[in-house]
């Protein structure tokens, strides 16, 4: 809740922008997945958590304006819109077609071009460079008409190569438009190549300091870091604000990340249900800092962090519920200012509904509790409070449990079922392999259910039983001793990746061959395969491509 | 100068409108471009310091500016010289200002060759064409500084995108304060006549209404004269009962002879009453620097006087009536 970004529903979120982008697409045969993908995030939690708007009335009068300067990500945009609720998500296999609403391009919705226009989108883009000047005339109609909105502007990288971005960049600093928020999609790749061979870009940071902006640099991709430099921007006056968000094009489908050949090329039809089971696929891994040596836990945040954790799992443990004793809210609120990564509490305490606010108050981004230690009514306390502090809600279950029946109405407001994999209260034990079976079947049960969160494996997960656990649909992945008891933080979790991501491939490999396309998979994924095809079998026949 | 006639300048006519109707419509704003004294936009900005906008010389930026005004709401005037928007800023003007139909009033001044001292790249001479291909884009021409007033409330109350171009000197006031009837998609016959009918726009109706005297008192021709300010929409019913009354029509525009008001003409007359019509225009070639004083030699040099469309008339009734004989 550092954000109140309801992490897990957010990530959720644009997971499904990339789904229903990479679909709509496909069924075009043309269109700009590179683009699409690598603003997925910004454009995520502009729809799904910043932006003052109302998809059911897209013209309310007290919005916020996003306008989308680089219009070759319209695929990721209409996807955004779809899945904030403006239209049908099933309206994007209209992607371009002949009659459709979604033009190749975004076009400014009006009553005239009704049927070439989606409601919500405020500006026609297409032609690059243009967007900021036009984000700096409606800021300004905003100070005229006493509106204290925002506007939020998206710029590729590539289309800054046109000077009209730069009297648009000296301009916004004249009139002081503080409520003017830039997003530079950094990915360093446009129609022709790398955007330093083509047009060098770089310094970057420092032009627009030099053109006198606010400018804050993130990982684009990092939910956590959006927020966090929207909440940064918040705080600046009289200047305008550009948040140069590092990318990768295309990030999202391994093959087609950062390769310029992706920028406006559609897939193969037949691929698609590959590239789908990818998304479908994406994981995290969550570093248990109870694990290794006992405290010390800055340090070991720290470090996860520098290793690429996606989120830290904290264990916490009232020496009642479970025989030990770690550490309370009150250390989570002392640990929170090291770190943006997402604080995964895992609450293995008694009554933890007279607690939970500590928690919420400690800024904790997830919040999962055992369904051992409240009835329905605590439950329904907990639930409220956690969701109304934008926090993500999960629920957690000892090996020998099952979900209680009472949890199934519930199931659309968990964005997270801890499955845990060891007996909890110390850290060290083994993996029990029975939990494998039981992950597979609850999710099975969880997907008819139409479940939207996540599984998280909990418990002596390391490289042996990493495979088995994502296999079985796990795609959060608690490691403690696994990382911790390893001298070396980094390779631990990159052997973690590494094993999930031969499991990813071989589950691919194997939906490749019920689609007849086993060649023209390993064709396009070839760069991706070379270091996993010892793993996988496939080196003779990558030899022979 | 004679004495007896009156001049007065468009630009001023112009940063009046604004003023007198910004006072009442307070959606209206105003974007310049480094060149807002001239354009005489400061005494909107000196009356209204929070709807007025000078972004300097970055003409892209400045018709963008105005896209975003009008997204938000704004009716958007925003000027400079004719030369630097219509060719610098097309694609800005044609996808974020027409597509959207965004109510944007791009209104320039030095349009044509009468710019004078500054040369051809100041002599705005292709614009008509430009703007007038453009789907929704709607091109206005004033004939003098009364008609400006006139035409800028016209274009106030009709939503969606202008091009008005005004004459950089003053000129002959060819119209009376009490005459109204001014509206998109019309032209206004000054001069009713039988035999021939010159449609005009700009500082050529002046020229053309001299020539029509002329032609009368010389050689007892009857030319009707219209001042074809709306160039796009045309006033086609107009055109076509000229061309069915007076048999043939004679275009004269300060502009380049393709694309523009002889085209506009031409095209309703080749698609609802086939007809004589001969355009007179800057031979499709550019202009050049002359002084104020030399403005009536300038215009002469390039095809545009007086006697060039008398010339014009003298000809084209020669022609009929051979082909008659």
């Amino acid at each position: 809740m550092k954000f109140g970004m309801r992490y897990l529903d957010l990530r959720e979120k644009v997971r499904q922008v990339r789904i229903n982008a990479i679909k709509g697409i496909s069924e075009a045969g043309s269109g700009h997945p590179g683009a699409s993908f690598s603003a997925a995030e910004i454009m995520g939690v502009l729809y799904f958590r910043i932006l003052k708007h109302n998809p059911l009335d897209p013209e309310w009068s007290e919005r916020d304006y996003f306008i989308n300067s680089k219009g070759h990500s319209a695929p990721g945009y209409y996807a955004t819109l779809a899945v904030a609720g403006y239209f049908p998500t099933e309206e994007m296999k209209d992607l371009r077609k002949l009659g459709s609403r979604l033009q190749g391009h975004p076009v400014m919705y009006s009553k005239y071009l009704e049927n070439h226009s989606l409601p919500g989108v405020e500006f026609s883009a297409g032609s690059e460079g243009i967007g900021l000047s036009v984000s700096i005339g409606l800021s300004l109609a905003n100070i005229i008409n006493n509106r204290n909105n925002y506007v939020y502007v998206l710029l590729g990288d590539g289309e800054t190569n046109e000077g009209q971005v730069w009297e648009a960049a000296m301009t916004a600093p004249k009139y002081k438009l503080d409520k003017l928020i830039a997003f530079l999609d950094r990915n360093s790749i446009q129609q022709d190549g790398f955007t330093e061979d083509v047009m060098p870009l770089n310094p970057v940071r420092d032009k627009w300091l030099a053109f006198n902006w606010n400018v804050i640099e993130i990982n684009g991709h990092k939910l956590e870091q959006i927020m966090e430099a929207l909440n940064k921007a918040n705080q600046v006056k009289d200047k305008p604000t550009i948040i140069i968000a590092n990318t990768i094009k295309g990030n999202g489908i391994k093959h087609m990340a950062n390769n310029p050949k992706w920028h406006g090329k559609a897939p193969n039809p037949k691929q698609l249900p590959l590239l789908l089971e990818e998304l479908v696929g994406d994981y995290m891994i969550a570093p248990s800092i109870i694990a290794g040596k006992k405290e010390n836990y800055e340090e070991k945040i720290k470090k996860a962090e520098r290793a690429g954790a996606d989120i830290i799992h904290l264990d916490v443990m009232d020496g009642k519920f479970v025989p030990n004793r770690t550490f309370l809210a009150d250390t989570i609120k002392k640990l929170r200012p090291i770190t943006n990564l997402p604080f995964d509490a895992h609450l293995m305490i008694e009554k933890p509904h007279l607690y939970i606010d500590d928690y919420i108050d400690a800024a904790c981004d997830i919040i999962t509790i055992h369904t051992e230690t409240c009835n329905k009514e605590q439950f329904m306390l907990i639930r409220d409070k956690v969701l109304s502090n934008g926090i993500s809600l999960g629920i957690a279950i000892n090996p020998e449990s099952n979900i209680p029946s009472w949890i199934i109405p519930f199931l659309n407001s968990i964005d997270v079922i801890i499955v845990m994999s060891v007996h909890p209260g110390f850290s060290g034990q083994k993996f029990i392999p029975e939990i494998t079976s039981k992950i597979a079947s609850l999710n099975k049960f969880l997907q008819i259910q139409g479940f939207k969160g996540y599984i998280e494996a909990d418990g002596g997960i390391d490289a042996s039983t990493v495979q088995q656990v994502y296999d079985a649909g796990a795609r959060i992945l608690v490691a403690g001793s696994a990382v911790f008891s390893n001298n070396d933080i980094n390779s631990a979790i990159i052997q973690l990746r590494h094993k999930t991501n031969v499991t990813l491939e071989r589950n691919l490999l194997r939906k490749a061959d019920e689609n007849n396309i086993r060649k023209d998979w390993l064709i396009a994924r070839k760069h991706i395969l070379i270091p996993l095809a010892n793993e996988l079998g496939i080196e003779g026949e990558l030899n022979e491509l | 100068m004679n004495s007896d006639i009156k001049y007065a300048d468009m630009r001023s006519a112009y940063g009046n409108t604004l003023v007198e109707l910004g006072s009442v419509n307070k959606d209206i704003v105003c974007v310049g471009s480094d060149t807002t004294d001239s354009l005489k936009t400061k005494k909107f900005g000196d009356k209204f310091p929070e709807r007025f906008f000078n972004i300097g010389i970055a003409e892209a930026n400045l018709v963008s500016i105005a896209a975003g005004l009008a997204i938000g709401g704004k009716i958007a005037f925003a000027s400079t010289y004719a030369a630097f928007l219509p060719g610098r800023c097309l694609d800005q003007i044609r996808n974020t200002i027409c597509y959207p139909d965004l109510n944007v009033k791009l209104v320039v001044s030095h349009a044509g060759l009468t710019v004078g001292p500054d040369g051809a790249s100041h002599q705005q001479i292709e614009d008509l064409s430009i703007m007038r291909s453009i789907p929704n884009m709607k091109v206005i021409t004033p004939s003098d500084a009364v008609a400006v007033p006139k035409l800028i409330k016209n274009i106030v109350e009709t939503q969606g995108p202008f091009y008005m171009r005004l004459a950089r000197p003053s000129s002959e006031v060819i119209y009376d304060e009490n005459d109204s009837d001014f509206k998109i998609g019309q032209g206004n016959i000054l001069r009713d006549g039988s035999d021939m009918t010159i449609i005009s726009c700009g500082l050529m109706v002046y020229k053309s209404l001299q020539a029509a005297n002329n032609l009368k008192k010389d050689y007892g021709i009857s030319c009707r004269v219209i001042d074809c300010y709306s160039i796009k929409p045309i006033d086609r019913n107009m055109i076509i009962k000229a061309a069915k009354e007076t048999g043939s029509i004679i275009t004269v525009e300060e502009h380049n002879y393709i694309g523009g008001l002889g085209s506009a003409v031409a095209e309703v007359c080749c698609d609802e009453y086939p007809c004589h019509v001969k355009r007179i225009g800057i031979m499709d070639t550019f202009g050049e620097s002359a002084r104020d004083s030399e403005l009536d030699l300038l215009l002469e040099k390039y095809g545009l006087s007086e006697k060039e469309i008398e010339r014009n008339v003298l000809n084209l009734t020669r022609i009929i009536n051979g082909n008659l004989s």
